[in-house]
């Protein structure tokens, strides 16, 4: 609970339209896409990084905690609330400060919707490549944040790979500035690299400075249809080892396949599996990068291969693709959703091994995701009324994070730890690791008010 | 409408997963998760635990929604989110009532040509107090504005000579003989087209004489009962549907035409929620139903009138662009075909806008209970028009029409907006 004192210094700091505590607001706050729901005291919209230095600094004070939120995308619960205190919307911080088309860099605020930057730089024949699934609605701030990767990592990398530079408000207020305008930048420690994935524990945002390139002359989409979802996954290998970068290379499973046509419509083929493959670059290079993934897609028995014919099939093929996550709920009304990543070499023995689970279990689980970096999706559905699958399915988890190391992969490869994650973060870390990480968060945050509760299961600094 | 178990269990379905929010008019503008669909549902099952009160707060929010449909159209999970939306702004209406004038209104309009004594009669009560009286309270008319002035707005006047008046559409009120060989055609005006802008009307009748067709308007035909449903007076609206049915069962025709993208809305699928407790009436108005078409629709696919002789020549070509209204294009799926018409005719040299599909703001009441929200949606709008550096824009809506012309207005925006029907 928040004093009234607290209140209306709140309100004072930002605005009375922008301070709400009415229990209508609140409860618009208090989730992310986990649906995980808990009551923030108060949900503020400040403006810029002095206003937020103000309210961290009295959160300080008055020992408060301050939960960081952009679109509330999230999927481990990074942006809810477990403890209270005061959610921090960057729907106000909506600008684009500049594109700077001389030196390719973009300087924006942090709630900038990830999809309209790229429209924006694309006018200008310049490409912001970070494409998580929910890019038409996250945040680049959140992105930052999470680290946010997509289909396109396969190619270009995830988000950290075009953050340059951070305007960011520390736990205790000070407003400091982080990394470079430059191409190349080594003085002192990489705190830009530290604060991107931090999942809002180390800092608050309020501009960042990212890196473009050039918009590609030609992108080409292709859709390989296979009757096993093993064949999709050893096509992977071989175009891999054909020497071949798509841009994106994403496959999906046959329960995905059913759920996404029920919403999307778009004539999908009943098929074990498929994979939507992108390759980008000259118009004579991808020409023949398509020719070889068309072959390369063949010989693993793929049943037929098409490509888009223009931007439009693309475009409905992609607005398929990213309402799997969501459209999976038709076939039952909870999911436990994974994203584990292994060496892509590992890709076919991942998805038998989690076949073999879901067989043992009998439990219904859908696989798709970015096959071309190793990054599946693990969807385990379930229906949350009947306690003994409820049960089951949440044993599974565990399971699919052994197999998941044990062939040499990560737990998380893009959604990052937040509240769900948090228990099983020492089964992928050592110890001496977990120790380092919380040390240096109790640095940064010395009374422990910034996001409290995430990453770190239980034993918090607070 | 979604009883109150239903509306629970289609919030219960929302997984909120957050895509509604990349699509909502509303939430562009505003910037609050309380506006988009994930934010509405959470406080209508708030609402319906108890959690809170039907408080000035919560209708607030309901209420910062045009009902474009776009969020129902990008849920990954089919969530019926307008449907949720119509059925809590019912709920509020029958805790709280409608304001006065709404009810004079919607009274008004159970008769054909009932609007024009009421407005007369109350006119000048109704300019100056009517968007007061109606911001303040419950949802007005869901898609067409009123014939009111308010501040700084471009609101077109009652027509002095409402269409069903004008003399050649009383020549159509019978009829058409029976043995023609032709197709015949009924056109169903709407309250719009009968009100506000006749010329539309006028527009549809020669483009349907140029098709061949003969034609009758039936003089009993009254509102489509849309605003009164999105107001969530269903009652008003079901003895609206019921008397749209008798009227034009009355002639015998193939097609039942508009001009009007909401009324078509409204005939084809409203009705027949709305009278499907009665099996009798229920089969009368699926006969009924499965004979109306859009104009576009029925022009482009029924009479095949694109390359039809006596089309609009000119010197020069006019540049002409096309607004999407939602209730043709989320609600009836109808895309192709206005294009189909503006891009064949040959004064007419055709443009896409940037945006054709985004919402122009009017929907859901709110030009008139939030204006100020619904001329901000429509900014977008008017920049994407802007952009396109059309002459004219084309759009398929009388309500559409309005909200386009003030904004264009308000934004220094030069191009003129048309049906199509008048372009071709
Ligand atoms: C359908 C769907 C598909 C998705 N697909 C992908 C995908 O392909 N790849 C992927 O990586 N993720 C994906 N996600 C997860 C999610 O969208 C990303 O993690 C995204 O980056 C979150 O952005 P947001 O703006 O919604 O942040 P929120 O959910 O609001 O917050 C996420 C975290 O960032 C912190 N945060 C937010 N803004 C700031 C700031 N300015 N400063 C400091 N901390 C901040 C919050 O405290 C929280 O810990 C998906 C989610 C959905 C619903
Ligand atoms: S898109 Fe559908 S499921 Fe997702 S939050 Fe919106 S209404 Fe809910
Ligand atoms: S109907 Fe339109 S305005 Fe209303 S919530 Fe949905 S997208 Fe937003």
């Amino acid at each position: 609970m928040l004093i009234d004192a607290v209140k209306k210094e709140l309100q004072r700091i930002v605005g009375v339209e922008h301070a709400s505590f009415s229990k209508e607001a609140l409860l618009c706050y208090a989730y992310d896409a986990t649906n995980i729901r808990k009551m923030p005291d108060a949900v503020v919209f400040p403006k810029n990084a002095e206003e937020v230095s103000l309210i961290l600094k009295m959160a300080n004070a008055e020992r408060f905690p301050v939960v960081p939120r952009g679109a509330g995308s999230g999927f481990t619960g990074g942006s809810v609330p477990v403890d209270g205190g005061v959610v921090l919307s960057t729907e106000r911080m909506r600008e684009i400060h500049s594109i700077d088309e001389a030196n390719l860099t973009a300087t924006v605020a942090p709630g900038v919707i990830t999809w309209e930057l790229q429209q924006e730089v694309e006018k200008r024949g310049l490409f912001y490549p970070p494409d998580p699934t929910s890019l038409n609605f996250s945040t680049i701030g959140g992105n930052i944040a999470e680290n946010a990767g997509g289909p396109r990592a396969v190619k270009y990398g995830v988000t950290r790979d075009y953050v340059l530079g951070l305007e960011v408000v520390l736990p205790t207020g000070e407003i400091i500035n982080t990394g470079v305008k430059t191409a190349k930048g080594v003085v002192g420690y990489d705190l830009t690299r530290l604060i991107v994935g931090s999942e809002g524990t180390l800092g608050v945002v309020t501009k960042a400075v990212l890196r473009l390139i050039p918009l590609p002359e030609s992108t080409r989409t292709l859709l390989a249809v296979f009757p096993e979802l093993a064949d999709a996954a050893s096509a992977v290998s071989g175009i891999i080892k054909a020497r071949i970068t798509p841009s994106t290379l994403e496959i999906v499973d046959s329960i995905s396949i059913r759920c996404v046509e029920e919403y999307a419509n778009v004539g999908l083929p009943k098929a074990g599996s498929f994979l939507i493959i992108e390759v980008d670059g000259t118009v004579e290079g991808t020409s023949k990068e398509a020719d070889e993934v068309r072959r390369v897609c063949l010989e693993n028995r793929a049943s037929s291969v098409d490509e888009a014919v223009d931007k439009k099939e693309a475009r409905n093929l992609w607005k398929a693709r990213r309402a799997i996550s969501a459209s999976l709920f038709r076939i039952k009304p909870n999911k436990i959703n994974e994203d584990v990543v292994v060496p892509r070499s590992e890709i076919p023995a991942l998805v038998s091994g989690i076949s073999g689970i879901a067989q043992r279990r009998g439990l219904l689980i859908a696989c798709f995701g970015h096959a071309g970096d190793g990054n599946i999706h693990v969807n385990i559905m379930y229906d949350g009324k009947d306690a003994k699958e409820s049960e089951v399915a949440h044993e599974t988890v565990g399971e699919v994070f052994k197999l998941t190391l044990s062939l040499g992969g990560t737990i998380s490869g893009e959604h990052g730890v937040g509240i769900t994650k948090a228990p099983y973060l020492a089964m992928e870390l050592g110890s001496d690791a977990i120790s380092l990480m919380k040390r240096i968060k109790a640095n940064f945050d010395p009374n422990g008010i910034l996001n409290p509760g995430k990453v770190f299961a239980g034993g918090h600094s607070r | 409408m979604m009883n109150s178990e239903l509306l629970r269990k289609e919030i219960g379905r929302c997984v909120v997963c957050g895509t509604c929010r990349s699509v909502c008019p509303t939430t562009r503008v505003l910037n609050r998760e309380t506006s988009c669909a994930r934010g509405k549902l959470t406080l209508i099952g708030a609402l319906s635990n108890g959690e809170i009160q039907m408080s000035e707060e919560y209708v607030r929010h309901i209420k910062e929604c045009a009902l474009c449909g776009a969020c129902k159209d990008s849920c990954p999970n089919g969530v019926d989110t307008v449907g949720a939306f119509v059925a809590a702004r019912a709920e509020i209406v029958a805790k709280q009532g409608l304001p006065f004038a709404a009810q004079m209104i919607l009274k008004a309009l159970i008769d054909p040509g009932g609007l024009k004594g009421t407005a007369i009669k109350i006119a000048g009560a109704l300019q100056g107090l009517f968007l007061k009286d109606a911001s303040a309270e419950a949802g007005l008319v869901s898609r067409f504005s009123l014939p009111v002035i308010g501040g700084g707005r471009l609101l077109p006047p009652l027509a002095k000579q409402t269409f069903l008046e004008m003399s050649r559409v009383k020549t159509l009120a019978v009829p058409i003989a029976q043995g023609t060989s032709v197709k015949k055609v009924a056109f169903y005006a709407g309250c719009g087209v009968n009100y506000l802008m006749p010329q539309v009307g006028s527009a549809t009748l020669d483009v349907l004489e140029r098709a061949g067709v003969a034609i009758c308007v039936p003089p009993e035909q009254v509102c489509c009962g849309m605003p009164a449903y999105s107001m969530g007076d269903k009652d008003t609206a079901r003895a609206m549907a019921l008397k749209n049915l008798e009227a034009f069962e009355a002639y015998d025709v193939d097609y039942i035409t508009t001009s009007c993208a909401t009324c078509g809305h409204g005939l084809k699928k409203l009705f027949k929620e709305l009278l499907s407790d009665d099996p009798a009436l229920s089969r009368r108005v699926s006969a009924f139903s499965a004979k109306v078409r859009d104009i576009t629709e029925l022009l482009t696919n029924e009479l095949g009138f694109i390359g039809k002789a006596g089309a609009k020549a000119a010197e020069e070509k006019v540049t002409v662009t096309y607004h999407d209204p939602c209730h043709l294009n989320r609600a009836q799926g109808i895309r192709r075909e206005p294009r189909a018409l503006l891009a064949n005719a040959p004064s007419l040299s055709y443009k896409e806008m940037r945006f054709p599909c985004s919402c122009c703001g009017l929907g859901g009441g709110l030009s008139t209970t939030n204006y100020d929200l619904s001329i901000e949606i429509s900014r977008r709008k008017a920049e994407s028009i802007a952009l396109s550096g059309a002459q004219v824009v084309a759009t398929a809506c009388p309500g559409c029409i309005v909200q386009l012309r003030d904004a264009l207005h308000r934004y220094g925006v030069d191009a003129k907006v048309a049906h199509v029907v008048e372009l071709l």
